[in-house]
């Protein structure tokens, strides 16, 4: 006990520091998890509050889960949860790291900061400007790209209607608004790294490209595992606002549009089952974490130091 | 040392605020138990933008309602986008309130009812609620029943709902037309090809992604697919896309939107305010009330005209559409209940709650008419939620006759066959979220005839069997023949 105060008192500053990330998960994470319990409530209101009303509802057990199973429907919706995300983990990754080291090398830095701001901008649209934006240019009579097409004497094309188009698109949309925010992490990772490596580098002759995989890269591993890591925890949480805003809820293209996100939302807004809802956010969480521990198992037995615990 | 112990008192302070802060969000506004001479404080939680003189208008509704029952009102409105989620939270939370609004829109009344949000009132309304009674039109009452009981009270007004086709008359009167002989769907074709052959630029039929097209039928919940037949003797539920008035209308509307009489954008538009603003259409579909001809035009600034489309149907929904009821939680539903009494049948009261204070808000230009005052844009309350309509003044190009011509109007509705039945899907809740799903993926495609229904109705079909749908149909006629076989 002795020992443990005393190491508080010598960590205090950093405690104090912790404390409001501290304080923010234990309202936010930790309290609510006993809320997990209304997944197996068929939840009714009771005159006495919440922790009554969560006491009384009847127990269901599993039921409230079938929903997200009983069709065709939960085939789909996990394999374009998972398959999107799997999408802009990697194709993010490429790109945010590409876009770091290009804004990393460019020599005048006040255009370089223009570059970023330029490319951060996005990152603070809602996707529902985002989806007229997107809309502006698929409108089926009045959009650009149809008007392009119509130029070129090219029959114009349904945007809303046709879902082959639909998984490029909103990839696309998903790096044209996600790389800036996520470059810049990587940004700062490279700005950390000892400049003598470079330079010892030139002196031995590496061009560019040789530096770039040789002395960048991999500095930034541990970073891009970190990120990567951190993402894949959230692989079964869809961006709710990119498949139901940026389609505008077309129903011809659910198949590549539905996710679990929009099937729990389009599932159970009029019914309003609290404890159905509930269950869904379970599932994700349960999963995500499983995926979690397991690439980070993965990742520390490749390469100890890289992996998160 | 003692320097550092300081520091230590300090974060375990800091820690202790932040707790006390965190938890001290559940009690309050328990103060009265005792003595029935305390003034009851009423919370009254509505919908619509919040206005800034509200509170200015409940002091003065306090001070009215002290006197007359011995209790204030506090309100607290909440905006129309939020106000379904934000309800959902305050209920589900238990926060203190004792009159909520609730419709068969937002924070949907049945669902609510069923899990226990709202108190029932059958024996409040007998002992405190007689005005209401004696005063509204009964169907209402009637009609906002569930399992047999009333929970809330619903506000006098339109009692039945009737579709009408809305015609732009600056374009019928350009080309001379008639609409005399207009009444279904396929009635309206030999006037928009006139329209699409001169108006290139005009979208002909205008609608957004919630178009159904009418038929004779009551759905047993709004935009889903299981419905009675209005002049049933047998009671039967079907799917409605399986009957032969849909597919014929299905047909038409597919055979409208390659006319290019309906925009290719309607399966995915959530509204046609553009339209209506710019006055850039010919006809649409909408549901009227008395008089609705002379609002949608001053509305609008151009001349709107309509012709029936359906007939006058008094269905739940449209008993539904506006409702007071008195929370579960509340600390006062005795006064709550005379609360609801005074405003459903007081003029000045249902007045200053709708239009604020006079001479501020609001001037009386005779006995019963009133104008708005340049401060009646801190106090512009929606009318249908806030109790009895038929109450409030005229508006200064109302005619004398308004509210008759409502009665009337209500006289003349028919009630649907199941008029206060309301199916409860809770034996079927995994089915029915698939079922949405399936709608949700179709139902707009189909009814705006964006696709072809010969080719897309029989895959919707089948993935509403495969979603469950013969379950909940199954389900939902067990619990409608009860509740006819109770009723006869």
């Amino acid at each position: 006990m002795a020992g443990f105060l005393k190491n508080v008192m010598r960590n205090r500053v950093m405690l104090l520091m912790v404390l409001p990330g501290a304080a923010w998960f234990f309202f936010f994470s930790y309290m609510p998890l006993v809320g997990t319990i209304a997944a197996f409530k068929e939840y009714r209101f009771s005159r006495d509050g919440f922790w009554q009303s969560l006491i009384n509802s009847e127990n269901v057990g599993w039921r409230n889960f079938e929903f997200l199973f009983s069709t065709d429907a939960a085939y789909i919706i996990t394999r374009n949860t998972l398959l999107y995300n799997i999408a802009f983990i990697l194709i993010g990754l490429v790109f945010a790291v590409a876009m770091a080291i290009t804004l990393s090398e460019i020599v005048n830095k006040r255009l370089a900061k223009v570059y970023q701001t330029g490319m951060f901008l996005p990152y603070f649209l809602s996707w529902v400007i985002v989806g007229y934006f997107v809309f502006s240019f698929l409108s089926m009579d009045k959009g650009l790209l149809n008007s392009i097409l119509s130029q070129f004497g090219v029959s114009s094309i349904q945007w809303y209607n046709e879902p082959q188009y639909w998984p490029y698109i909103l990839i696309l949309v998903s790096l044209w608004k996600m790389v800036g925010y996520n470059s810049v992490v990587y940004l700062a990772a490279i700005m950390g790294i000892d400049r003598s490596l470079y330079e010892a580098a030139m002196i031995d002759g590496a061009s560019k490209w040789q530096q770039i995989r040789n002395i960048t890269i991999p500095l930034l591993k541990p970073i891009m595992i970190i990120m990567t890591l951190l993402a894949v925890g959230k692989i079964f949480y869809a961006d709710f606002g990119l498949f139901y805003s940026v389609p505008r809820d077309s129903g011809t293209l659910y198949s590549v549009t539905n996710v679990i996100d929009t099937y729990v939302y389009r599932g159970l807004k009029t019914t309003g089952e609290i404890g159905m809802s509930t269950a869904a956010g379970l599932y994700q969480s349960v999963v995500g974490f499983v995926l979690v521990m397991i690439s980070n198992y993965v990742v520390r037995r490749i390469d100890k130091d890289s992996a998160l615990f | 040392m003692n320097k550092g112990k300081g520091r230590l008192a300090l974060i375990a302070a800091m820690l202790a605020i932040v707790l006390v802060v965190g938890a001290c969000g559940n009690n309050g506004g328990n103060e009265s138990a005792d003595g029935a001479e305390e003034t009851a404080e009423l919370i009254w939680y509505t919908i619509g933008t919040p206005q800034k003189d509200v509170t200015a208008v409940m002091d003065q509704v306090s001070a009215y309602t002290k006197e007359k029952i011995n209790a204030t009102v506090t309100m607290k409105m909440i905006d129309w986008g939020d106000y379904q989620q934000k309800m959902q939270v305050n209920v589900a939370s238990g926060e203190p309130m004792d009159i909520i609004f609730t419709s068969a829109g937002g924070f949907d009344y049945v669902q609510n009812v069923r899990k226990g949000a709202f108190l029932q009132i059958d024996e409040l309304l007998t002992e405190y609620g007689q005005g209401i009674v004696d005063t509204i039109d009964p169907g209402f009452l009637e009609g906002s029943k569930v399992d047999g009981h009333n929970y809330g009270i619903p506000a006098n007004k339109e009692l039945p709902q009737q579709e009408v086709w809305r015609f732009n008359q600056n374009l019928l009167d350009k080309y001379d037309l008639d609409i005399g002989k207009v009444r279904s769907l396929e009635s309206l074709e030999p006037l928009m090809a006139t329209i699409k052959a001169n108006e290139p630029n005009v979208t002909v039929f205008g609608m957004d992604k919630n178009h159904v097209p009418y038929v004779p039928y009551d759905y047993l919940i709004t935009n889903l697919p299981m419905a009675v037949k209005l002049d049933t003797d047998d009671y039967k539920i079907v799917n409605i896309l399986e009957t032969d008035e849909m597919k014929q209308a299905l047909a038409t509307m597919r055979k409208y939107y390659q006319a290019g009489y309906i925009s290719p954008e309607a399966a995915t538009v959530g509204s046609t305010s553009d339209l209506t603003l710019s006055g850039n259409w010919f006809v649409d579909r909408a549901q009227t009330q008395p008089l609705a001809d002379n609002q949608w035009s001053a509305t609008y600034g151009y001349p709107v005209v309509s012709t029936p489309a359906s007939d006058a149907i008094i269905t739940n929904t449209s008993v539904q559409g506006s409702i007071m009821a008195i929370t579960a939680n509340s600390e006062y539903p005795e006064k709550a209940m005379e609360f609801l009494n005074l405003l459903n049948t007081d003029p000045v009261l249902r007045n200053m709650v709708d239009s604020g204070i006079e001479g501020t808000h609001y001037e009386k230009i005779d006995d019963n008419r009133m104008r708005n005052l340049p401060e009646a844009k801190n106090y512009d309350m929606p009318s249908y939620s806030l109790g009895n309509n038929m109450l409030l003044n005229l508006n200064e190009n109302d005619p004398d006759n308004k509210w008759d011509v409502f009665k009337e109007f209500n006289a003349e509705g028919v009630a649907s066959p199941i008029l206060g039945f309301n199916f409860d899907s809770a034996n079927v809740s995994t089915q029915m979220a698939a079922i949405q799903n399936v709608k949700e993926q179709y139902w707009s495609a189909l009814m705006t005839g964006t696709v072809d229904p010969d080719e897309y109705l029989p895959t919707a079909l089948e993935a509403f069997k495969q979603a469950g749908m013969d379950e909940v149909i199954t389900e939902a006629q067990a619990q409608l023949d009860e509740w006819v076989a109770e009723a006869k």
